[in-house]
């Protein structure tokens, strides 16, 4: 009988183990470069602390136009805050991971309005994410498919 | 100790952390998909582009002003006509709700269904019945707009888009507990075909039915939806419809100004006889400054004060409810003619938006 206890105990705990480690290894399948559909930037998402941040790491028109000067967080409405360079600008920030490819209880930021929204996102395959930002329900957003990105020759 | 080792440690050791700190991005410029990208599609938006109200509630109030009346004889479009009765307009004001809700919001495709609640009390001095039957049916009840509408936002790729806007108007002096027919429901539509050059710009043509100026009519429209580089000033357009010039004070106040047309076709029951729906079409130009300025959230107050100048005041008696198309050009009969003075009004609406 105690034989058998251990025994339960022992898969018991190697299941849990190694579900908790395929739970991980999803949740990290978040991690990487990521482009929006409009190409605009290039978002590297990192885990730090359990949860799931994205700092702009590429812009394709870093000089503002009107200062001829690297893009700054203008539409920032803390005043503090507008003058920090946009790349490098972490815009999504607190994301958890909820299982089935799901990552919520984020916010993602909108610098050309300066708007900070609820987000969840979710992997719709390996290299392609829906990422949902909205206002208070998520009836009041909108869906964007981001792309990942490779570094060349490493596909 | 050394001079040279002291300058090393409180120089050049920071330096090498903060180097270290810093990620070189220069990596990411030369990065290639998975597998492959995204599509772009153009986005219903442009920057600067005036709040998106989700939700709003208003309320509209005009300023006293003169209502003549003829009689109900019938009269060609053209014809002259002498005032039967003649009264002050008091009061003309009431509630206004949108609710505008998206059910589909993606890049490819944005669809929305909203709804619409609109209300117009008139009081109106000595409205007897006795000196004629217009104003004190007006005077009586109020005007009321319920409708629903559908907007489809279709990009046909990183530049094109189509619009498609459909709406069905219930409107009459009707009461909430004695509805008229519902087959007097007014249907509007619009389509566009336009482009998105760039952030700040967006143009569309395209053609509507409409009740804008009371009357049906078919259209033509233009949008030209457009930011500064500065995105402080710009316009937005959906021309005959509204026409705004517009000045982001600041990103939490924007300053609008331009004109909107705005009218209807409203059953009103008591005129109504054998079958016949006696309709009063409605239209107005309303040329005006609206304050829109950020509560908290995303949750935003405007404000408008302008002039109602009056369009069109007539009405028609619609054989069994048709409707019928005069256009410009059309001598179908006109059952009665109002003038209306020149009011101020002023709106006052709160917002929940996106922007």
């Amino acid at each position: 009988m105690k034989k058998f206890k251990t025994l339960a105990i022992f898969f018991v705990g190697l299941f849990l183990l190694t579900s908790m480690v395929g739970d991980s290894e999803d949740a990290d399948k978040l991690v990487g470069v990521w482009e929006p559909s409009n190409k605009k930037i290039k978002v590297k998402i990192d885990k730090i602390s359990g949860k799931y941040y994205g700092k702009i790491v590429w812009l394709r028109e870093p000089i503002d136009p009107v200062t001829g000067k690297p893009k700054t967080d203008k539409n920032n409405p803390d005043e503090s805050l507008k003058d920090v360079a946009l790349k490098g600008f972490r815009m999504l920030k607190d994301f958890v991971y909820n299982g089935n490819g799901e990552w919520s209880e984020g916010t993602i930021y909108d610098p050309q309005n300066g708007s900070t929204y609820s987000s969840v996102i979710k992997l719709k395959d390996e290299n392609t994410l829906d990422i949902r930002g909205f206002i208070g329900l998520k009836t009041f957003g909108r869906t964007d498919v981001w792309k990942r990105l490779v570094m060349k020759n490493k596909k | 100790m050394n001079i040279k080792v002291l300058l090393f440690s409180f120089f050049l050791v920071p330096l090498l952390m903060v180097a270290q700190d810093e990620e070189d991005y220069s990596m990411y410029d030369d990065l290639e998909y998975a597998d492959e990208g995204a599509t772009t599609f153009a986005s219903p938006k442009i920057i600067g582009l005036s709040p998106n109200r989700f939700i709003n509630v208003a309320w509209d109030v005009q300023s006293p002003y003169t209502m003549n009346t003829s009689d109900t004889i019938g009269y060609l479009p053209d014809a002259s006509w002498e005032i039967k009765e003649s009264s002050n307009v008091n009061y003309t004001g009431g509630l206004r709700l949108n609710a505008n809700i998206p059910v589909i919001s993606r890049n490819n495709i944005v669809w929305q269904m909203g709804a619409n609640y609109m209300n117009t009390n008139f009081s109106i001095d000595d409205a007897d019945p006795s000196d004629g039957p217009i104003l004190s049916e007006l005077d009586r009840t109020s005007l009321n707009t319920t409708g629903l509408f559908t907007t489809v936002f279709k990009p046909l790729n990183d530049k094109q888009f189509l619009i498609f806007q459909g709406q069905a108007d219930y409107n009459g002096n009707y009461t909430f507990t004695d509805f008229h027919s519902f087959g007097l429901t007014k249907y509007s539509a619009a389509v566009l075909w336009g482009k998105r050059p760039h952030d700040r710009l967006q143009w569309a043509i395209g053609a509507s039915r409409t009740y804008r100026v009371g009357e049906l009519n078919y259209v033509p429209i233009i949008m030209y939806n457009w930011t500064s580089k500065k995105e402080k000033w710009g316009t937005e357009i959906l021309f005959p419809a509204k026409a705004n010039g517009k000045y982001w004070m600041n990103k939490n106040s924007l300053i609008m100004f331009g004109y909107e047309l705005e009218g209807g076709s409203y059953h009103l029951e008591g005129l109504s006889n054998n079958g016949n729906s006696f309709e009063l079409r409605r239209g107005a130009v309303r040329p005006r400054i609206e304050w829109n300025r950020k509560l908290v959230g995303f949750f935003w107050l405007n404000a408008q004060l302008g002039t109602r100048i009056n369009y069109g005041f007539t009405y028609d008696e619609l054989e069994n409810g048709k409707e019928f198309f005069r256009g410009f050009f059309g001598q179908q009969e006109i059952a009665a003619f109002s003038s209306l003075g020149t009011s101020l009004y002023g709106l006052v609406g709160i917002s929940f938006v996106s922007l």
